[in-house]
């Protein structure tokens, strides 16, 4: 289409009008409300985390401070080769798996229960969310205690109680014992499973109904609706929840402290942390353990940070 | 909002603006047991703990549960009075997550608007930045901060507690106030520049009062993890500044019979969090989505 | 009370090649209601934000009352925007929300006060005051916007589209509202809009914009008789103009079996376009004749019966290809679908432009 005006010459790249000290001043603007949160979080999270790097290349155990030297890879070398540490990492791996997969299954689950309106959804809902807003550590003491003991816990006086109304012998299992990860795999599941839930309610609940109803007017059964429509626009929730959950259960401390002093094989990698750095004083050790956990995390959050990016997809820069 | 409003209705509204819901299946009912009786298997163990606190040590202890003992104050009496009082650790994380939770609003809000209404060239690197800082493990700072607090005498001071709660809840209030922030209609912003408003005006006029609610949800969240908060405690931490938590940890290998206060215990330091938890639901989701979630 | 003066007010994003606004030279006089019209994309709304100081200038100035204010911010301008989508402060009652602007300029309470409950009641507002935005309807919250407007007795009024979230009934009613408080208030207006409608009843003046180029600014009578060329020709009216690009002969332009007479020098100044000239007529200004009167026979597709009177869509083979008519008739002869009726362009009523650069001639 031609047009009336004359076209004036092609507007290439002419330096804009405005001066170029009101841009700097700007941008400067813009940073400074930024400054504040980001040197504190360098010098407070960045500076140790340095510190921690350097020690690890140290020889430096606390019973024998006179003895501080350099000690290479040394500390590495330990670390890598140390069977405790393997199985740290191992325990580490197969703990958090577990609580994020069967939490998100089963959060999943509930949630899909929870979404139809039934008579005291509100209430159930509550009862729900119970489990999370206990103290982690109090939690931890519940399970361990007032749930798993073998003498006085709920779990075997329930046995008793059910075996008692067929008048037979209960088994009386000592649960810690002789499961001991699994123990404490049952107890964060029991903590986390109500936020995994929250998250995808959340999800479920923001589906739009006229794709669904559609669907429905088509001829789609409830399990083909699921399967082509809720699950891929809970994609983004399940791996909100997935990567969230991880983030915190990886780092979990409180459970395995509490419930089994991270003993019978349970020790995850902040605990072996904790114990090499305040038990047994080896500080070289410890931050070399650090060390090789970040790098760890580091690889693995490089893939869930993509995970995140997809939820920065929408978003326009303003 | 009359029917003459032509802002498009969002599918999960039917035209009045009411809540559209799915209609039920025919197997509703079964599903609603099965809804109830997930609810109270769940909610049992918390159950468990506040009847067990109110029972007596020798009702709490035996086998098969005597579920229906007469309640009694016992548990609670010897978690106030017998042994070391609880008051001073709880008084101390009160403090921590408070304070904490105070100053990490004061740096989050400003950081957040400068990722989202006025962002800098790079928000989204500064915005991985924060979350990293989250995904590591805090396990590699512990040893540096114990040293720094040995060298320096704040070992035992809770001020060193609370710059370390704020270090580790700066990076989840900041994506959550950058979400909320993100919300704020641009046209708002625009209309209050056109009416005059400055910066601070705006925040103070403006913004705040429409991301009321997404502050009560950070605050909220951050008040938690403080409060939750065990590792650093009980190594940061000797008697004076003892967080609940870390007095908690005092009946990890107890002897005897201690059940009743054990609850009594569990359910006091898990109270706040509780009530927070309860009163804000809402809120709480959004938070634990990092404000991605409404 | 003032002038307006765009001169050569260009914008450029980073990294787009075309302008979005190219060297946009426009005078407005004090109180006149000038409309900025356009398909989506065409730059009215970004120049109707440089005005406001909400987007950069890249080049050129912007002068309100004879005073550049290319680079001042928008408070410093003296002007109030009522916005799209109203932008009212949700947590503010409609009083606070027309008084939000005085405060901030220190007015004192008693006349804060009075020029709110005088826009209230112009604009009918009086007992909605203590309301907040959520209570109130898509009708009122736009006369809250405007409200908001109207206490800071600017210089200059901005209008971006403040009509497109109303429903039809409500549009049409409140436009005429609009035109009547600007009569009344004398204030410079500046109204953007893409409803071509809205546009010609609305506006003293009307400028016309497509790829950031200003096509022309006129009164509406002039874009409707003079439109300086194809893409006003067809923008303004509806139905939009019948637009032919037909062989040029030595009498005019051969469109079918006729021969349209053009004047000596609008068939020299067409000579240059190829051997062809674009012609375009109003389905207004086309009659429905007889057979035998010359015209060129189309086959009626469609007859949209608008109760006074009918337009009737069909189509014909022009050079050997299917082209598409709109012939507007009266309620006597009307045509019924399927029919072959005959059509003829009233004589002085063809507007003819040149075939390559579309400008009239």
């Amino acid at each position: 289409m031609t047009l009336a005006v004359e076209k004036p010459g092609p507007g290439t790249a002419t330096p804009p009008e405005r001066p170029s000290g009101a841009r700097r001043a700007s941008a400067w603007a813009r940073r400074a409300p930024l400054l504040p949160a980001l040197v504190f979080m360098i010098v407070v999270t960045q500076l140790p985390f340095v510190a921690t790097l350097v020690i690890s290349f140290m020889d430096w155990n606390a019973y024998y401070p006179d003895e501080i030297g350099f000690a290479g890879f040394d500390n590495f070398q330990r670390v890598l080769t140390d069977v405790n540490m393997r199985d740290a990492v191992w325990t580490t791996i197969l703990l958090t798996a577990s609580v994020v997969i069967i939490s998100l299954l089963l959060g999943l689950g509930i949630a899909l229960l929870l979404d139809r309106s039934f008579r005291g959804r509100g209430a159930v809902r509550t009862m729900m969310i119970a489990p999370f807003l206990v103290v982690p550590v109090a939690a931890a003491l519940l399970w361990k205690h007032a749930l798993y003991n073998p003498e006085y816990g709920l779990f075997n006086g329930a046995l008793t109680w059910l075996w008692g109304l067929f008048g037979a012998d209960p088994p009386q299992p000592d649960w810690i014992s002789s499961m001991p990860l699994s123990a404490i795999v049952a107890s964060l599941v029991w903590q986390w499973t109500p936020f995994m839930m929250l998250i995808l309610l959340a999800g479920l609940q923001s589906r739009p109904l006229d794709v669904i109803e559609a669907a429905r007017i088509d001829g789609a059964t409830s399990w083909q609706i699921f399967t082509n429509m809720t699950l891929p626009h809970l994609r983004q929730y399940l791996e909100l929840g997935g990567l969230l959950g991880s983030i915190y259960v990886v780092q979990n401390f409180d459970a395995v402290f509490t419930i089994t002093s991270g003993g019978l094989g349970t020790a995850n990698l902040p605990y072996a942390v904790y114990q090499t750095f305040y038990n047994a004083h080896d500080y070289g050790r410890a931050s070399a353990a650090a060390v090789v956990v970040v790098i760890g995390t580091i690889i693995i959050a490089t893939f869930a940070l993509r995970t995140v990016s997809s939820l920065f997809r929408e978003e326009s820069g303003r | 909002m009359s029917v003459t409003d032509t802002a498009p209705v969002p599918a999960t509204r039917t035209e009045a603006g009411e809540p559209r819901k799915p209609r039920k299946p025919r197997s509703g009912a079964l599903l609603s047991l099965l809804a109830w009786v997930v609810g109270i298997l769940f909610v049992l163990p918390v159950v468990w703990m506040v009847l067990t606190s109110f029972h007596s040590e020798a009702a709490a202890a035996t086998n098969p549960p005597s579920v229906f003992a007469p309640l009694t104050l016992e548990g609670y009496r010897s978690f106030f009075t017998g042994g070391a009082s609880p008051w001073p650790p709880l008084l101390n994380s009160l403090t921590a997550s408070v304070i904490s939770t105070i100053i990490v609003l004061l740096l989050a809000i400003p950081a957040a608007y400068a990722l989202s209404i006025r962002p800098v060239k790079k928000w989204t690197d500064v915005l991985f930045f924060f979350l990293s800082t989250k995904m590591l493990p805090v396990v590699a700072g512990l040893l540096p901060l114990y040293l720094f607090a040995q060298n320096t005498r704040l070992l035992d001071n809770i001020w060193l507690l609370i710059v370390f709660y704020t270090s580790m809840n700066l990076p989840i209030a900041v994506w959550m106030m950058r979400s909320f922030l993100s919300e704020v209609p641009v046209e708002m912003l625009e209309a209050a520049s056109v009416d005059g408003a400055g910066l601070a005006k705006t925040l103070r006029s403006v913004i705040a009062p429409v991301v009321m609610p997404g502050i009560a949800a950070t605050a909220l969240i951050c008040f938690i993890f403080s409060w939750n908060e065990l590792l650093f405690a009980r190594v940061l931490t000797a008697t004076v500044a003892q967080t609940a938590p870390v007095f908690l940890t005092s009946f990890v290998t107890s002897q005897g019979l201690f059940l009743a206060q054990l609850c009594a215990a569990a359910f006091v330091v898990s109270l706040p969090v509780l009530v927070a938890g309860f009163a804000a639901q809402d809120k709480l989701v959004q938070g634990l989505s990092l404000g991605s979630v409404k | 009370m003032a002038t307006v003066s765009y001169n050569k007010a260009t914008r450029i994003y980073a990294g787009q090649e075309r302008p979005a606004v190219n060297e946009l030279d426009l005078q407005i006089g004090d109180g006149e209601f000038l409309v900025l019209v356009g398909p989506s994309g065409c730059g009215k709304s970004t120049s109707l934000r440089m005005l406001a100081g909400l987007e950069d200038v890249d080049r050129g100035q912007i002068l309100i009352d004879q005073r550049d204010v290319t680079h001042l911010p928008p408070k410093s301008r003296d002007i109030a925007m009522v916005f799209q989508n109203y932008a009212l402060y949700p947590h503010m009652t409609v009083y606070e929300n027309m008084a939000f602007a005085l405060k901030l300029r220190k007015t004192s309470k008693a006349e804060i006060d009075r020029r709110v409950k005088e826009a209230a009641q112009l604009l009918q507002l009086d007992e909605y005051l203590s309301r907040k935005p959520k209570a109130l309807s898509g009708g009122q919250r736009q006369r809250v916007a405007m409200g908001r407007a109207i206490v800071r007795e600017p210089q200059v009024f901005l209008m971006d589209e403040p009509l497109s979230n109303l429903d039809a009934k409500l549009r049409v009613q409140t436009r005429s509202q609009i035109a009547t408080l600007q009569a009344k208030l004398g204030i410079t207006t500046v109204y953007v809009t893409h409803d071509q409608v809205e546009a010609m009843t609305m506006g003293h003046r009307v400028a016309v914009m497509l790829d950031g180029v200003l096509q022309q600014c006129d009164t509406p009578r002039a874009l409707y008789d003079t439109p300086q060329n194809v893409f006003v020709a067809g923008f303004i009216g509806s139905p939009a103009m019948n637009i032919k690009t037909v062989p040029l002969s030595e009498q005019g332009a051969s469109f079918a079996q006729m021969i349209l007479p053009m004047q000596r020098e609008q068939i020299a100044a067409a000579s240059s376009g190829g051997g062809k000239v674009t012609i375009g007529f109003r389905p207004e200004a086309t009659d429905l004749v007889g057979p035998h009167e010359g015209g060129l026979p189309i086959v009626v597709d469609l007859v949209e019966d608008l109760g006074s009177d009918a337009n009737v869509y069909g189509h014909a083979a022009l050079d050997g290809g299917s082209e598409r008519f709109v012939v507007r008739t009266d309620r006597r002869g009307m045509p019924s679908m399927g029919e072959t009726v005959f059509i003829k362009p009233q004589p002085n009523h063809v507007h003819a432009f040149h075939a390559t650069n579309g400008n009239r001639i």
